[in-house]
C-alpha cells in the first residue's frame, strides 16, 4: 500500500515528477553520452594492438605507448622464431607520410607496413574489397571514416604517399587510430615511403601456440631479449590507454564533464523531490497521524524515488541507445561496453535515492501534531 | 471499548527563550458510548488537549491511560503502533491524499505500515462507504468530490479499523450547515450504537446540541464540563 500510494503521488505530481524524471535522464544520458565517447577514444587508443590478431608484441625498451616506439633490430625477428612456444612472428613498420588527396593537396597520415602473405597487425573490417589487396606491392587500403579528409579516392585511385606511388586497393570500415588517420600497405611500400633503414622493425608480432601460457612464454622472452620490451596484447592495450588517459587530459576533463554530469541530475533531482515533498507535507503528516511510522515515511519517498528513478533509466537508455545508434560509423567515437550500462543504471539510482535524501529529511519532519488546527 | 483517563495532564511550549503553559494540569475520564465535545474559544488549548489524547503531542506532565496503560510516554513508534490499532482520527480538512482514490485513501487508515489490505477489509471499505452514502465514488479521486462528501470519506477512513477511540477536529468547520448536520449525526451514532470514545473539538454552535458531554476550556483550562447534562442551543451549561 506504501508503495501504490508512491506510486499514485509519482503519477498525481505530474511537473514535479517530470522535473526529477529530468534529473535521471540527465544523467543516465549525459554521463552515458560522456562515457561512450571516453570508450570510443580508448578504442581508437589501442587500435592497433587491440586488432592485430597477436598474442604478444616485441617493442623498443622502457615503451610507453604503442604508437611512440623506437624502432628495433630484425634480428629480434629470428630470436622469437626460435622460441619454442612461438607458432609465428611477422615485423610490423609504422611511419609517418603525406597523402596526396585528388585535388593535389596533402594530408598527414600515419602509414602501418605489415608483411605479406600473414599481413599481421593489417586492417581488419573492410567496406570495400578486402586484405588480399594488400598482396599488390603499390596497393594500400584507406578508411570510409577519412574518406572526405582524403577526398574521396575510390578504389584504384593512383595517388602518392611520401612522394612514392600507390594505388588504394581497399577500403575499410573504423580503422582510425587516436593519432589521426591510419593507411596500411605491404611491408615493403612502408620501409620506402618512411625511408626506414635496413633491417629495422616498429614492433614484432607473436603468435603463441596453442596451450601455452601466454604470461609465461612472455616472461621468457623478456629475460632472453633484454634489450626490448616485451608486452602481451592486453598489457600493451591496457598501457597504451592508460598513458593517453593519464598524459593528455582526456581522463581529467572526462572525468570531470562526468562529475558535473552527475551533479546537475543530483541537485535536479533533490530541487524537484523536495519541492515535491513540501507540497505533500500535509499529506506525510497525515500518514504519521493515522499510525504510520518515519520509516514509512521514508518507504514512500524511497519508494518514489524508485519509481522515478527506473522509468528515468529506461528514457535516458532509450535515448542513450538512439545517440549511439545514430553517431555508429561517423566519426564520432562512441562505443558502450556491455558491462558500462548496468553499471550505468546503478549510479543513476543511487544518485536518484541520494537525491532524494533532502526530500526524505524534509518529509521525515511532518509532525503529526500539526494535522490538528 | 477503551475509556480514556487523562491524569494531571499539562503541556508548555517554549520558544527557546521562555516557557508558556498552554495547558494547565487537567484530570478528566473520557467515556465510551457518549459524544463529547470540546469547546472554546482559539488558544484555549482545546486542540493541545486533543493532540495529546491522540498520542501526536507528549504531555509535559501527567499520564493518559488507555484501558489499563499508561500510554502518554511511549516511544514514537510505539505511539504510532497504539495510534494504528485505536485510533480514528477525523481532521478539520478531510485530509484525504490527493492521488489516491477514496477507497484506497479509506484502506491507507489500515495499510499504512506497509501491510496489503485484506478481502475482508476491502468489503468493510465499501460496506463503510454505502452507509454513508459514498459507495458510487470508491474509485473517483477526492478532488472530484464535495466538502461534505470528502468529510464523510474520511469519517469511514477513520471507522475502518473499528477503533475504541474516535478523534475529530472540528470536523464541521469547513461544511455548511447541512452537511455539517450529518456528519454531527454520524458522530452521535457512532458513538453510542458502536460505544466508542468519540471527542470532538469544535467551536461551532451547531454541534453543541449533539453533545452527551461538552467540556469548555478558557486560558488553557477546563471551565465547565457537562457531564450528562443537555446543552441548549449553542448556549454553554456552567
Amino acid at each position: 500500500m506504501r508503495s501504490l500510494a508512491a506510486f499514485r503521488m509519482v503519477v498525481h505530481d505530474r511537473s514535479s515528477t517530470a522535473g526529477a524524471l529530468l534529473g535521471v535522464v540527465a544523467i543516465v544520458f549525459l554521463v552515458g553520452q560522456q562515457l561512450s565517447v571516453l570508450f570510443g577514444l580508448l578504442n581508437y587508443m589501442s587500435v592497433l594492438v587491440d586488432h592485430s590478431n597477436a598474442d604478444a608484441w616485441i617493442t623498443s625498451a622502457d615503451l610507453r605507448n604503442a604508437d611512440a616506439g623506437n624502432l628495433i633490430s630484425a634480428r629480434y625477428l629470428d630470436r622469437a622464431m626460435g622460441f619454442p612456444q612461438v607458432q609465428w612472428a611477422a615485423p610490423l613498420l609504422i611511419g609517418n607520410g603525406l597523402f596526396r588527396t585528388p585535388d593535389g593537396s596533402f594530408e598527414a597520415i600515419r602509414v602501418v607496413g605489415c608483411r605479406r602473405p600473414r599481413l599481421a597487425g593489417g586492417p581488419w573490417d573492410f567496406a570495400e574489397a578486402d586484405e588480399t589487396a594488400l598482396l599488390d606491392f603499390e596497393s594500400v587500403t584507406v578508411d570510409r571514416l577519412d574518406f572526405e579528409k582524403l577526398g574521396r579516392p575510390a578504389v584504384e585511385t593512383v595517388t602518392e604517399i611520401g612522394g612514392r606511388r600507390v594505388r588504394v586497393g581497399a577500403i575499410t570500415d573504423g580503422a582510425r587510430g587516436f593519432q589521426g588517420t591510419l593507411v596500411f600497405a605491404p611491408f615493403d611500400k612502408v620501409k620506402e615511403v618512411a625511408a626506414t633503414p635496413p633491417g629495422r622493425y616498429s614492433a614484432i608480432l607473436l603468435r603463441f601456440l596453442p596451450g601455452i601460457d601466454h604470461d609465461d612464454a612472455v616472461a621468457r622472452l623478456r629475460s632472453a631479449m633484454p634489450g626490448c620490451s616485451v608486452f602481451t596484447t592486453a598489457e600493451l592495450s591496457r598501457l597504451t590507454r592508460l598513458y593517453y588517459f593519464t598524459n593528455t587530459g582526456i581522463g581529467g576533463s572526462f572525468g570531470f564533464s562526468t562529475a558535473i554530469a552527475v551533479m546537475i541530475g543530483i541537485v535536479i533531482i533533490s530541487l524537484t523531490m523536495y519541492a515535491s515533498v513540501l507540497g505533500r507535507y500535509r499529506d506525510f503528516a497525515v500518514l504519521r497521524a493515522l499510525g504510520g511510522r518515519q520509516r514509512d515515511v521514508a518507504a514512500v519517498v524511497f519508494s518514489q524515488a524508485l519509481l522515478i528513478a527506473g522509468v528515468g533509466v529506461f528514457i535516458g537508455f532509450v535515448l542513450l541507445a538512439a545517440l549511439l545508434n545514430a553517431t555508429r560509423g561517423s566519426a564520432i567515437p562512441s562505443y558502450m561496453p556491455s558491462y558500462v550500462s548496468p553499471l550505468l543504471a546503478g549510479i543513476a539510482i543511487v544518485v536518484s535515492l541520494l537525491g532524494s535524501l533532502v526530500a526524505l529529511r524534509q518529509a521525515l519532519k511532518a509532525e503529526p501534531a500539526s494535522v490538528f488546527h | 471499548m477503551h475509556g480514556l483517563v487523562l491524569e494531571h495532564i499539562a503541556r508548555d511550549f517554549t520558544d527557546g527563550r521562555q516557557v508558556r503553559r498552554v495547558l494547565f494540569p487537567t484530570d478528566l475520564e473520557i467515556a465510551a458510548g457518549e459524544l463529547t465535545v470540546l469547546a472554546g474559544p482559539s488558544g484555549s488549548g482545546k486542540t493541545t488537549l486533543l493532540s495529546i489524547i491522540g498520542l501526536v503531542l507528549r504531555p509535559s506532565e501527567g499520564r493518559l491511560v488507555l484501558g489499563n496503560r499508561d500510554v502518554s510516554r511511549l516511544g514514537e513508534d510505539a505511539a504510532a503502533g497504539v495510534r494504528l490499532r485505536e485510533y480514528g482520527f477525523v481532521f478539520q480538512q478531510p485530509m484525504l491524499v490527493e492521488g489516491l482514490s477514496i477507497l484506497e485513501n479509506v484502506l491507507l487508515s489500515v495499510a499504512v505500515q506497509g501491510k496489503r489490505p485484506s478481502k475482508a477489509m476491502r468489503k468493510r471499505a465499501m460496506d463503510l462507504l454505502a452507509s454513508l452514502g459514498l459507495e458510487a465514488t470508491a474509485n473517483q479521486q477526492p478532488r472530484l468530490l464535495s466538502g461534505g462528501m470528502k468529510q464523510r470519506a474520511s469519517i469511514v477512513r477513520a471507522l475502518l479499523k473499528s477503533p475504541s477511540i474516535l478523534l475529530c477536529d472540528e470536523p464541521t468547520s469547513a461544511l455548511d450547515a447541512e452537511s455539517g448536520q450529518v456528519v454531527v449525526r454520524i458522530l452521535k451514532r457512532i458513538a453510542i450504537e458502536e460505544q466508542r470514545v468519540v471527542v470532538v473539538v469544535s467551536h461551532d454552535a451547531r454541534v453543541f446540541p449533539y453533545a452527551d458531554r461538552l467540556i469548555k476550556l478558557e486560558n488553557g483550562r477546563v471551565v465547565s464540563d457537562t457531564r450528562e447534562q443537555y446543552v441548549e442551543g449553542s448556549g454553554l451549561a456552567s
